[in-house]
């Protein structure tokens, strides 16, 4: 469980990220998104304990950061943007690195390092110098870097640049497995990314914490676009009955004998089966009902639109 | 403390580093054994020995330029500061590390001792005591250097940091021998000068006094050094 509280962090006089406060519960998959300079990187940094924050607190498993660094730093697992390497060691050598620098026990080590290597793929170049790998090659040593330890915290920092698509998609598999029993933080570019993987996403602007939103995969749907045969005040009223119905808005030019509106839902809810039963009964055919996603995209450009910068 | 050691020691030797710095101590170790033994058939290792002091001040620069600025060069200082090691194991492993290729240059360098002992006579418990104390002058001047790098972040600015610092502390000590300067001044840099501290070493005389005066200059450099880095880690801005 990762809790930041009112984080801050100035460089000079310059507020890279300002008082943002979150909470990432066991085994969630939270994505932090935001521009180039939004302050995600640094976030993440005083996350892993690389950076002290100028201000507030970080608890990781309830532990406060700053006051047991040692402790905490065991926990988390941190690939950062750059992958931290040394070229001059074969992937083998630098795993057995980053265990002992952990703290794994030699007894374990061996086994630990194969494991991870089978996770991330990359035992066809564990007698390689890390000099000569691809980039995408390199990014999963980092990863294997971040997992060595078995922490049950993993801070990724754009963990898929360098990736071709299939990587990328090998990469989204992995970290759904690994959140069985992690906590997952991770930054990303690729707004589909996020959307596929994540339960919650951050968005970050101008260093501040603008956006908490749950990405409600799992849960299905909860808007849905309906075209019904017949007058709205005929159809209205008693669709706004439904138990499972929060809201209806009418939208579109209404063509005669034909009702085009929202439908906003209660979560986990039998609006289908409760819409079925209502418009039969009702005998108005339904023309079109079309679950509408959330659209991230517009999501993350009204937030960052808000506070006065647009999209470059 | 011991990862950070290996990986170190490996570095050395992939890169240059290590292999400039072994070549460069045996060529001017080479030209001076030359010079002093070879020429003028001398079996005397004295003025052998003062000469190599002076060279730490050029080459431990090399030695310790890379140890925490190609840190901040290839990115994995932020795996030293994430990862749960204490900042002291860090700085032990790096300073290990960088005395062990010191080591290695200093064993084979007593190549000229041999060659000696081979056509010549050999003093040895003399020889074998200036070998004692010129270790112990290599090993200051390395945790000297590794203090003063310890948070740059350029490999060239470390090297010529180390370097300017170790002119300083040799112009004190030639400065603290002249008549002109005065015994308040010339006194106590004297007694924390890093050569004058050879000197009985160099005339055979195994000094426990200096031995421990440079076990515990190494000491407070190294303690400083944490310092540093534990400071710069800190900051809050």
């Amino acid at each position: 469980m990762i809790v930041a509280e009112n984080i801050t962090r100035l460089y000079g006089r310059f507020e890279a990220v300002s008082d943002v406060s979150f909470t990432a519960a066991a085994g969630e998959i939270v994505g932090l998104l935001g521009q180039n300079g939004a302050g995600k990187s640094t976030i993440m940094n005083m996350l892993a304990g690389s950076l002290t924050p100028t201000s507030g607190r970080v608890y990781i498993n309830r532990k406060d950061a700053a006051r047991h660094p040692l402790s905490v730093k065991h926990e988390v697992g941190f690939l950062p943007e750059v992958p931290p390497l040394y070229p001059e060691l074969t992937v083998r050598e630098y795993l057995r690195f980053c265990c002992r620098i952990k703290a794994v026990h030699p007894r374990d080590e061996q086994r630990h390092i194969d494991e991870i290597m089978e996770l991330t793929g990359i035992q066809e170049v564990s007698r390689q110098v890390i000099a000569s790998l691809s980039k995408g090659y390199r990014q999963r040593v980092g990863l294997a870097q971040a997992l060595c330890g078995n922490p049950e915290i993993l801070l990724l920092d754009e963990p898929t640049a360098g990736f071709d698509p299939k990587q990328a998609v090998d990469f989204r598999k992995l970290i759904r497995k690994l959140a069985r029993n992690k906590t997952i933080l991770f930054s990303s570019h690729l707004l589909s990314e996020v959307q596929e993987i994540c339960d919650r996403v951050l968005i970050v602007h101008h260093g501040k914490l603008m956006l908490d939103h749950p990405m409600k995969q799992d849960s299905g749907c909860t808007s849905y676009r309906l075209a019904v045969a017949g007058a709205p005040g005929r159809v209205l009223p008693p669709l706004r009955q439904l138990a499972s119905v929060q809201r209806v808005k009418q939208v579109g030019e209404s063509s005669p004998g034909i009702t085009r509106v929202t439908v906003q839902t209660v979560q986990d809810s039998a609006f289908t089966s409760q819409l079925f039963t209502l418009l039969s009964g009702l005998n108005t055919p339904i023309l079109e009902l079309t679950p509408m996603q959330d659209n991230l995209e517009a999501l993350f450009l009204k937030v960052t639109a808000q506070s006065g910068a647009g999209i470059p | 403390m011991r990862a950070i050691y290996h990986k170190e020691i490996k570095s050395y030797f992939f890169t240059f580093t290590g292999w400039l710095f072994i070549t460069v101590y045996l060529a001017i170790a080479s030209l001076i054994f030359y010079l002093n033994n070879v020429v003028q058939r001398s079996g005397d290792f004295t003025a052998f020995l003062s000469m190599m002091g002076y060279v730490w001040m050029l080459l431990t620069p090399v030695l310790v330029m890379r140890l925490f600025a190609g840190e901040h060069r290839q990115h994995t200082e932020v795996l030293l500061r994430s990862a749960p090691l204490p900042v002291t194991a860090i700085v032990a492993g790096k300073y290990l590390a960088a005395v062990s290729v010191l080591l290695i240059a200093v064993f084979l360098s007593f190549v000229y001792p041999l060659l000696v002992a081979a056509y010549g006579r050999l003093y040895l418990p003399e020889v074998l005591t200036g070998y004692i104390g010129f270790f112990l002058q290599g090993c200051a001047f390395i945790a000297l250097d590794v203090m003063v790098t310890s948070n740059l972040k350029s490999q060239v600015a470390a090297a010529a940091l180390a370097f300017g610092v170790n002119l300083i502390v040799w112009l004190a000590s030639l400065l603290s021998g002249s008549a002109n300067v005065p015994a308040l001044l010339s006194r106590p840099v004297a007694f924390f000068s890093l050569y004058d501290r050879f000197v009985p070493f160099l005339n055979a005389q195994f000094s426990p006094a200096n031995a421990l005066y440079y076990l515990l200059f190494v000491f407070s450099m190294l303690t400083l050094a944490t310092f540093i880095i534990t400071t710069a880690r800190n900051r809050r801005t």
